[in-house]
């Protein structure tokens, strides 16, 4: 391990967060505006790479809500998974159910798109993730 | 643990010491014990279709819809002849479960045959009970692949690869020509239903393009049937173990080929060139194949060309015009089968007993063996077509159908010929090995087959004395598969009760020129081994001689190509781009129009000046990391560039992408770096430079010409428009690029992340490898 970079270790006491949330509001907000679950996946490789590159890649791999294959493929599981309700109703696969929740306010849509693009963020994250911080860990042990 | 089976015909002390081990009573009959589960299956197949046989009259149709847009079914159809084979495929197939238990008893791997071989058993069910051509096809392949990994079971001996990969390089080939040649028939007759083919055959026939469907028919038929010149593979299959060789090599497997030329019978047989191509290659394959027997030592070799004979003659019977012809296959289908697969049992006794395969070391072995020398003596007795066998019945026949058919002196000789081998084959394996002095030199004693081993061949043989004795038991069978064969063939006048006189003067000559070669056997081996150097010019020589070539190209172009150093790999990949862009342009140029310069938006030029800047400065920069850093700003200036022009989502995606990527890369990069360069790679670099110089620029501007008339082609804006207008009606989004992402296309999308998913389980092992070292 370097020289640490206090500098960086206090800012990325903020900026991981940060960088996870924003990543969560551009996956949810995907739908009506630009985002999505690649470019909210890719966002929080780069909160993970923040990380790695401050102190290790292990760290990073701890920070993940799930080791990288793992996460990958529960990614590839949730969209698996998000088309079944659709055939269940009779529906092609992958033919995406709306529920409309009203709420006092205004009301909620709730689909099994969320579900689908959840599964994009997570199998982005996990295999372009898992991919940057087994590269880093690799360069680190040459070290 | 070596097998018997892969032996060869010497023995090694291992290996007798193994199988006198194996031949304990109590590890036989728990071996018995253990292969009752694999028998379960085809036994119980075996009494289900006797059953149905008995109570539901033929022909059985089933048919599910499986593609209907390609007009594909899942279609059945078992006649006469469909079921003959499926009798033989279950029945022999029980057998051959129970022996293999026995002779593989002890080898931890025979978990593995067994279940090749019910795979095996499965396919060959679906191809014989096939009406679609395409499915029939399907299983073909299957029994293809299924013979390649029971051939090469014993993967450690390369005598074994290389028969495998011979087996299924010829095979394999032939089932790609019958590919061809079923779509081309299919396209002729309009359909790919046999049943619909034959049916309409009057009116195929006079199609132009019949005989180049049929060549090609004959070659995937004929390698897989060992006909002339692909019959060496068979004998080199031998390589299998026993079990494997009776039941693919000899019973079934083999058979295919003419199964289908059987089949097409029936609408084709009225051709000359039908007739001729099958009377022609059929004799010459049992000729070529009888001389063959002659020259070998090794019982299962002498079996196998005895076998190649056989399916010669065959081939030659289904040529053959007339009823006779259509009743003389359905008897010497059965007949052997019946005397066939007994034999290669007894060869595995003896291998398994005495430890060799040699018939020159195996002399009076009834003594030793004394049930297995029953069975082969009663098999032989029917190889050699003697009175009161079942093997006289299907020679009977087959004169009968000779004379029916009036065929050529030359074909009458021929098969007279290979009449006599026969015999002298039968007498061999029956008197040469089992009767006779015995031969004292051993170093183990030789010893009988457990009761799994010797039960198997008996009841063949029991099957064949009884159906000898009463021929009039198969007739209905018969009957129906010669009737399949031959539509207008009335199955009730089958009566395979004796017709003395023409057959009798048949036999006695094939008997006693059988008895001459026997006894002069060995004058004959010594006599053909001096012709050896004939092999240089026949179609096994010539097998090799290619497989060499192959390999040589395949070597010279690894050299060529994969060279190992990084600035040619990329140099040959630009320039084969570059060369198709060229040859697109050549095609597209003449007719597309160039589009009319348009003035660009101020941001766009701007965009456009910073990445040319960028890749400019990536020319000229020596420095890696420098490189990196201005290599990202065509990736910047290329996410700027999605910005301005209305795409939003691309340039987010570009922006992280090339973030991601830049910071990963520079922290590799730096570390590299600190590595000391592992050869001096300026030189080599340096003596690239002009050609790729000039690949990069003709690669540079065959892509710009190309993508300055796609831009100027119309644009179809069908599909946008469409996406466009139902993204928020029909699925509730505003951003079209995310619901055509997660909706519209979903599918794509799910194929996609499984693809980088499956990435980064294909990449971790080398990551971790480069960790660790």
């Amino acid at each position: 391990m370097g020289p640490r970079a206090l500098l960086a270790e206090i800012f990325l006491r903020v900026l991981h967060p940060a960088l996870l949330l924003a990543s969560l509001w551009i996956l949810l907000r995907g739908h009506n505006a630009p985002g999505g679950g690649f470019i909210g996946g890719l966002l929080a490789v780069a909160a993970s790479a923040a990380v790695a590159l401050t102190f290790t890649a292990a760290e990073a791999r701890r920070r993940l809500p799930l080791p990288p294959t793992p996460l990958a493929a529960l990614g590839v599981l949730l969209a698996l998974l998000s088309g079944l309700p659709g055939v269940l109703g009779g529906h092609p696969f992958l033919t995406h159910l709306w529920f409309i929740v009203p709420l006092p306010v205004s009301e909620l849509p709730l689909s099994t798109v969320i579900l689908f693009d959840l599964g994009v963020y997570l199998a982005v994250w996990g295999a372009v993730g898992g991919f940057c911080l087994s590269l880093l860990a690799a360069v680190e042990a040459e070290r | 643990m070596s097998l018997p089976g892969a032996n060869g015909g010497r023995a090694t002390a291992r290996h007798e010491e193994m199988s006198a081990a194996r031949s304990d009573a109590p590890l036989a009959w728990t071996a018995g014990a253990s292969a009752l589960p694999w028998a379960l299956l085809p036994a119980s197949l075996f009494g289900l279709l006797v059953g149905g046989l008995i109570s539901v009259p033929l022909p059985w149709r089933v048919s599910w819809r499986w593609i209907p847009a390609l007009d594909l079914h899942f279609a059945l159809y078992v006649d006469g002849l469909a079921a003959q084979f499926l009798l033989l495929i279950t029945g022999i197939g029980t057998l051959v479960a129970v022996y293999g238990a026995g002779y593989l008893a002890g080898d931890r791997r025979r978990w593995r045959v067994f279940t090749l071989l019910l795979l095996f058993m499965l396919a060959m069910i679906g191809a014989v009970s096939s009406d679609h051509l395409l499915l029939l096809f399907v299983f073909w392949e299957l029994t293809s692949v299924l013979s390649f990994l029971l051939v090469g079971f014993d993967h450690a001996r390369e005598s074994s690869r290389k028969a495998a990969q011979q087996a299924l390089l010829i095979t394999g080939t032939g089932g790609l020509f019958l590919l061809a040649g079923i779509i081309l028939l299919a396209e002729i007759g309009g359909s790919y239903s046999l049943r619909q083919l034959i049916a309409a055959a009057p009116a195929i026939a006079a199609d132009a393009r019949l005989p180049a469907a049929l060549t090609l028919l004959f070659i995937g038929a004929f390698s897989k049937s060992a006909q002339f010149p692909f019959h060496f593979w068979l004998p080199n299959a031998m390589a299998a173990p026993t079990p494997v060789s009776a039941y693919l090599h000899s019973a079934t497997l083999v058979k295919l080929g003419i199964y289908l030329l059987a089949r097409l019978d029936a609408a084709f047989s009225d051709l000359p060139f039908w007739e001729y191509s099958l009377v022609g290659v059929g004799t010459l394959t049992a000729v070529v194949a009888a001389v063959q027997t002659v020259r070998e030592r090794d019982l299962k070799r002498i079996l196998a060309w005895s076998t190649v004979a056989t399916l010669g003659t065959l081939t030659m019977l289904v040529g053959l015009p007339g009823h006779g012809a259509a009743l003389a296959v359905a008897a010497l289908f059965f007949a052997h089968a019946l005397y066939k697969a007994p034999l290669f049992f007894v060869a595995g006794n003896l291998d398994h007993g005495a430890g060799t395969r040699d018939i020159d070391r195996l002399t009076g072995m009834r003594r030793h063996l004394p049930w297995t020398a029953v069975a082969a003596l009663l098999a032989a007795l029917s190889m050699a077509g003697l009175p009161l066998s079942f093997g006289f019945v299907a020679k009977d026949a087959m004169t009968l159908a000779k004379v029916e058919a009036g065929v050529f002196a030359l074909v009458s000789h021929a098969t007279l010929f290979v009449g006599s081998v026969s015999v002298a084959v039968a007498a061999v394996a029956a008197i040469h090995i089992f009767w006779g002095r015995d031969a004292a030199d051993r170093t183990t004693h030789p010893h009988e087959a457990p009761l799994p081993m010797l039960l198997p061949p008996l009841l063949l043989v029991a099957l064949a004395v009884l159906f000898g004795l009463r021929p009039t038991l198969v007739d209905p069978l018969l009957g129906a598969a010669a009737q399949a064969i031959a539509p207008s063939f009335d199955p009730l006048q089958v009566d395979s009760s004796y017709d003395a006189w023409p057959v009798a003067e048949a036999s006695i000559a094939t008997l006693v020129f059988g008895v001459l070669i026997y006894f002069g056997w060995d004058r004959l081996h010594a006599l053909l081994d001096r012709a050896r150097d004939l092999d240089e010019l026949g179609p096994e020589s010539w097998y090799w001689r290619k497989l060499k070539f192959v390999h040589r190209l395949a070597a010279w172009l690894t050299r060529r190509l994969q060279h190992g150093a990084l600035p040619g790999y990329l140099l040959t990949l630009a320039g084969a781009v570059t060369l198709m862009l060229l040859a697109a342009l050549l095609v597209a140029g003449a007719e597309a129009a160039w589009p009319s310069p348009a003035p660009l938006p101020l941001p766009v030029v701007g965009c456009a000046l910073l990445i040319a800047g960028g890749a400019l400065a990536a020319v000229l920069v020596r420095d890696h990391l420098v490189l990196l850093l201005v290599s990202g700003l065509v990736g910047y200036g290329s996410a700027l560039l999605f910005l301005f022009t209305g795409a939003p989502d691309l340039a987010l995606t570009q922006f992280a992408v090339e973030t991601v990527f830049v910071v990963v890369a520079a922290t590799t990069l730096r570390r590299l770096r600190q590595m000391p360069a592992p050869l001096p790679v300026a030189a080599s670099e340096a003596r690239w430079r002009p050609l790729a110089l000039l690949v990069a620029l003709a690669f540079s501007l065959a892509l710009s010409a190309l993508l300055l008339l796609a831009a100027g082609l119309p644009f179809d804006t069908q599909l946008s428009d469409f996406f466009a207008a139902e993204s928020l009606p029909a699925a509730h989004g505003r951003n079209v690029v995310n619901v055509i992402i997660v909706d519209f296309r979903a599918l794509d999308t799910l194929g996609e992340i499984a693809v980088v998913a499956l990435a980064l389980v294909a990449a971790l092992p080398l990551l971790r490898r480069a960790g660790r070292s």
